[in-house]
């Protein structure tokens, strides 16, 4: 039993509902006898893995479907033991190098050496190649990457790659050169109502239009978001027809909305503390720091008047670059709430704070 | 003038040095001390010897011992056959009675004989001995008598020790006995705590202490400290035996054991196997014997042990402090201090003032050791101590050891006057704070702890502060302390070590305040650590669920595995997919609507792994508790959101005996499978056919799961080629034989987890027999 997700997952490139002209593309692509390294971007939730799943289907056929979960056992130069789940078919393999981090080096040179050393078995198979799925490519180490880049040219005739990043500014430009980029574009929220209604349909029941648009709006171009929500939606209450149908929010967003609202009703030093407790909760809650400042951020701005929203942001962002240069998250999210703060007091007492200052 | 005399023929280092013996009575200080000294040219016999004494005045007076009278005779034996007898009987606290002690110096002091010989030739005499020792060492307190400091912590350590008196001597002691009847009866009479751990900052004579009490409740001491090895393995090679023997070799006494320095011990992780836990371990030994007698006889702890640290909230001695009786040593009031100092600096004949010798003790801040070295070292340089060369000499002692907790304070607060009178800084220094707190919080090791603090601290301040000028500038000066400290261990350049310090000194002039409230430990970011670690475990297991999960069903969650997504988006919908509205019916008249919501939620909460586990709650309900628990998730600040019902008790137990049912019917698969198997009837493998297991094909596993072809009497079989499958003669002709032998039909068929690209035809069970 899996979720819906997985389960009205498109399987082939005929089946795929959205972005026509880059299911064309993708099926000559597959058909053309002479198939590219890929780069498949975009944001989350707008479909890049089922695309590659459809590519592989297109390029091999239902044997790609059979796949074998294992985990292998990397030792790094140090004799420390990483452990790489991986999925494969006969035709290919999928790995996320990235969960180990920094040896992600490690991973990449041994498995795609080997692979890539060994010829396709299967003399039935449709094409000569293998080919290789590397997930969250953007966050790929340096080094790992200038791996890569070699081994794409040198055993091109045995091993495709295709890479799958929600943003192509973190890989080395001799990665993207020996690419074809190809932008997966989220859903427009048309899109996304008629992908939830072939799910209702499929799954048995009468989706009101109205709720699929409020799903579909709320769920930012995220379809995976969406669908869950959908899901979410059916398990909870029956009834989908009722006008108050309120689409359920992540409990993490609606709590860093709580914190937005606190810096907006009071900004003294005692709201200062309140709102480092709630960030500890959140933090606590494994939720990754730039996500909080982010949403923190965009519901400041949703508030606030015209003429602090880009100051806010400005702030956001610089704050937000110095946390990433950082260790200690917490102490530059605090500080800027407190620059928020001040911005809005300056802005509501419509005080020169230099001058207070002086007076201080 | 008193005078003590010591037996000539006992050896000379046991009783130098006797010094300042502190009688009750406060106007009577009986300041004599008495060296012998072998050294010089004897002429003739005894005539040579010289004994030291110092008068009241502190004027030392040596007498040259001619011969020895009866009297003094039989005063020196009576007092020899005291010490020696120590062992045998230890009744009070004293090694002899009291009134014995004032009989013995009352006699001495009426032996008109001694205080005559005076002789003042010899007056170099008494340095020559001792050049190499330590003044630490040479005033050593000898007896309990002699320990200067808080005497109520004296007496409760005297007392735990005392407290063992039942157990190691055998004794009972009448007047202790009515409250330990009342509170706590040890089979073996021992104290409730079997440990005592004594802590306290350096330099103020636990160690010392310690060993007078040890000598003085008769015990031979046993000492491990940091010179030795202390893994686990030393108490079980040498505590242990030294304990179980009972007495120490060579000597008649009872065996006490200290373990000095404890705190540098290792045991602070959870390992069974680290020098606290074993230690522990040897403790709780008896307490646990009734239950594991059977296993293991382990002879119960019959010996005192104490522990000395300077930390006493060391991480590695967490564990402890729960076993053991904690006694603090604190600064002793300094007026004693100083005036055991003088004491000393009169014998050495070292001109010191009261002025300098307050100042030095102020600047140790307590330590005696500290200013018995110091004076030691003056001596050697200068003939006379005042208040300028103490200062002098003493640049480095100042900063010395600060611990994180008072680099805060110092932080916070400006200096006391005291503190910097004593430190003998004048107001233009005071002010100069940059150089002195960024050394103080250098010398604490750790600026990312003080950081921490300031951090912690800084919002309780300046609450009026009403245009955030100051906290902007506090949060500006801790992002650059994050900056240069994480630059500093990414580029390894820790060179940068140096000016973290300054990073964090500017909270000095933003928040001082005089009287400011008193930094607390910082806790909030360690909370918050432990917190986030339970929660990754947490999403660790859900996303080893979510890949068994993909094991099983061929790949189908692997895309929500990454670690964005599960936090952001799975986590908290995969809460709300799993919580419908069940009304808790049984399940046998559900309607088919909710029949249907129940069996999707358990086939979800199947294939992910998810289980109701029954429990208690604190206040000893039943509770029904998902796990891994990944309802947390859903959870901030102890509460759940709204949208998401509270499953009562009954449903849960619903959908955990529905998910038993499932599990049980799933096993029972399983173990039909592998029964016939592991009989293996024939001993032989097995053709068999692996069958397609998709999702329709689900409900009939049992009847028509992957099979073994055992028969012989029907067409042959064929593979998925359509070749038919050879089998072998010798298996036929056997399987035959059984038929014909024993009526039980035994069909053997094997199914493998998973699929494979096995060949796989479906064949009903039917078409075996």
């Amino acid at each position: 039993m899996s979720l819906w997700v997985d389960k009205y997952r498109p399987k082939t490139l005929d089946e795929l509902s959205y972005h026509e002209g880059l299911t064309t593309r993708m099926r000559a692509l597959a058909n053309s006898g002479d198939f590219p390294h890929l780069l498949v971007y975009g944001p989350s939730g707008a479909g890049k893995k089922t695309r590659i799943s459809c590519i592989l289907r297109e390029l091999f056929g239902k044997g790609v479907e059979r796949l074998k979960i294992d985990q292998r056992v990397f030792l790094t130069p140090s004799k420390r033991k990483l452990d790489v789940n991986i999925v494969q078919s006969n035709y290919h393999i999928e790995l996320t190098p990235s969960d180990v981090g920094n040896y992600d080096r490690v991973v990449i040179q041994d498995l795609l050496k080997e692979i890539a050393q060994t010829q396709q078995v299967d003399l039935n198979a449709k094409q000569r190649f293998k080919v290789v799925v590397i997930n969250e490519a953007d966050l790929l180490s340096r080094d790992a990457q200038a791996a890569l880049r070699r081994t794409m040219e040198k055993f091109m005739s045995n091993m495709r790659i295709i890479l799958c990043a929600n943003s192509t500014s973190r890989l080395i430009a001799p990665i993207k050169s020996r690419c074809l980029l190809m932008r997966v574009a989220a859903p427009s929220p048309e899109e996304i109502k008629t992908v939830l209604q072939q799910v209702a349909k499929n799954v048995g029941f009468d989706l009101p239009p109205e709720a699929s648009e409020k799903i579909a709006e709320d769920s930012n171009g995220n379809l995976r978001k969406a669908t869950l929500v959908l899901e979410a939606l059916k398990m909870q209450s029956k009834d989908l027809n009722s006008p108050s149908l309120t689409i359920p929010k992540p409990d993490w967003e609606s709590y860093c909305h709580k914190v937005a609202d606190l810096i907006m009703s009071e900004q003294t030093p005692a709201k200062v503390m309140e709102v480092r407790g709630k960030f500890y909760e959140l933090l606590s809650h494994c939720i990754p720091p730039t996500v909080i400042l982010k949403t923190v951020a965009e519901r400041l701005v949703d508030q606030m008047d015209e003429s602090l929203k880009a100051d806010v942001m400005y702030w956001a962002a610089f704050y937000e670059r110095r946390m990433r240069m950082g260790n200690k998250k917490i102490f530059h999210l605090e500080a800027w709430v407190i620059k928020v703060m001040c911005l809005y007091k300056h802005y509501f007492f419509d005080v020169d704070m230099e001058d207070l200052n002086a007076f201080d | 003038m008193c005078l003590h005399l010591i037996c000539p023929g006992q050896a000379p280092s046991t009783l130098l040095s006797v010094l300042g013996s502190h009688f009750s009575d406060s106007q009577t200080l009986i300041g004599s001390a008495f060296t012998q000294s072998p050294d010089l040219p004897s002429s003739g016999g005894n005539a040579g010897l010289l004994i030291k004494a110092t008068t009241f005045e502190g004027k030392p007076v040596f007498i040259r011992k001619k011969v020895q009278t009866d009297r003094g005779k039989k005063v020196i034996t009576r007092s020899s056959l005291h010490r020696m007898g120590t062992a045998g009987k230890v009744t009070g606290l004293l090694d002899v009675p009291l009134h014995r002690l004032m009989d013995e110096l009352a006699v001495s002091a009426s032996d008109p004989t001694k205080s005559a010989q005076c002789s003042s030739e010899s007056l170099s005499a008494s340095s020559s001995k001792a050049h190499g020792e330590l003044w630490v060492d040479r005033y050593r307190p000898q007896q309990y008598t002699d320990l200067v400091g808080d005497d109520r912590v004296h007496r409760e350590v005297m007392a735990w020790v005392k407290e063992w008196d039942h157990c190691v001597f055998g004794k009972s002691k009448g007047r202790r006995k009515t409250t330990e009847d009342g509170q706590y009866l040890d089979e073996y009479r021992r104290p409730q705590e079997k440990l005592l751990l004594i802590s306290g900052p350096p330099g103020l004579g636990k160690t010392t202490l310690a060993h007078i009490v040890a000598k003085q409740a008769g015990y031979k001491v046993f000492e491990i400290n940091a010179s030795d090895a202390r893994s686990g393995s030393v108490v079980d090679e040498r505590i242990r035996p030294s304990l179980e023997s009972g007495a120490a070799i060579g000597s008649s006494k009872p065996v006490l054991v200290i373990v000095d320095e404890i705190d540098g011990a290792t045991g602070a992780g959870d390992s069974s196997t680290g020098f606290i836990q074993k230690l522990i371990a040897l403790t709780q030994d008896s307490s646990h014997k009734r239950q594991k007698n059977d296993k293991k006889e382990r002879r119960p702890l019959l010996r005192p042990i104490i522990c000395i640290c300077n930390d006493l909230y060391a991480s590695s001695l967490t564990k402890l402090r729960t076993y053991a009786r904690i006694i603090r040593l604190t600064r002793t009031a300094d007026i004693h201090i100083v005036k055991r100092l003088r004491d000393i600096c009169e014998r050495e004949r070292l001109k010191a003032d009261s002025r300098a010798l307050t100042a030095l003790v102020g600047i140790a801040q307590g330590d005696l050791r500290g200013c018995l070295n110091t004076l030691q070292f003056l001596k050697r340089r200068e003939a006379e101590v005042t208040e300028d060369v103490v200062r002098k000499a003493t640049h480095g002692m100042k900063e010395a050891d600060a611990s994180q907790i008072s680099v805060l304070n110092d932080l916070f607060c400006p200096m006391q006057r005291k503190r910097a009178r004593d430190l003998g800084m004048t107001g233009e220094e005071e002010s100069r704070y940059v150089g002195r707190l960024a050394r103080s919080i250098e010398s604490t090791g750790a600026p990312d702890k003080v950081a921490l603090g300031c951090f912690e601290h800084y919002p309780n301040l300046s609450k009026h502060d009403s245009t955030f000028s100051k906290y902007s500038k506090a949060v500006e000066w801790l992002g650059s302390y994050d900056l240069l400290s994480n630059g500093m261990r990414s580029e390894r350049e820790y060179g940068l070590m140096n000016y973290l310090p300054y990073m964090i000194v500017p909270f000095y002039p933003l928040f001082q305040e005089r009287g400011a409230q008193k930094v607390e430990r910082p806790k909030m970011d360690w909370e918050n650590y432990t917190k986030t670690k339970a929660h990754e475990e947490i999403y660790k297991s859900l996303s080893k669920c979510l890949r068994s999960a993909c094991a099983r069903e061929v790949g189908c969650f692997r895309h929500l595995l990454n670690e964005q997504i599960l936090q952001l988006e799975l986590s908290p919908y995969i809460n709300r997919i799993l919580s419908p509205p069940l009304r808790p019916i049984n399940s046998q008249i559900i309607k088919p609507e909710e029949r249907a919501v129940l069996n999707r939620l358990v086939d979800l909460m199947v294939a992910l792994d998810l289980r109701f586990v029954q429990d208690k709650a604190e206040d000893g309900s039943l509770i029904y508790r998902l796990d891994p628990p990944v309802d947390v998730f859903v959870t901030y600040d102890g509460k759940r959101s709204s949208d998401i019902a509270i499953s009562r008790y009954a449903v849960r137990q619903l959908v955990a005996n529905e998910i038993d049912a499932r599990a049980s019917r799933r096993q029972a698969d399983g173990a039909l499978a592998g029964k016939p198997e592991r009989k293996g009837l024939l001993g032989k493998r097995w053709a068999y056919f692996n069958l397609d297991m998709s999702d329709t094909l689900k409900n009939e596993r049992i009847a028509s799961r992957d099979q073994c072809l055992t028969l012989t009497a029907f067409q042959p079989p064929t593979d998925f080629f359509n070749r038919p499958i050879v089998v072998k003669s010798k298996p036929v002709s056997r399987t035959s034989l059984e038929k014909a032998t024993s009526p039980i039909l035994v069909v053997s068929y094997k199914f493998n987890e998973g699929n494979s690209s096995a060949v796989r035809k479906p064949v009903k069970v039917s078409s075996f027999f």
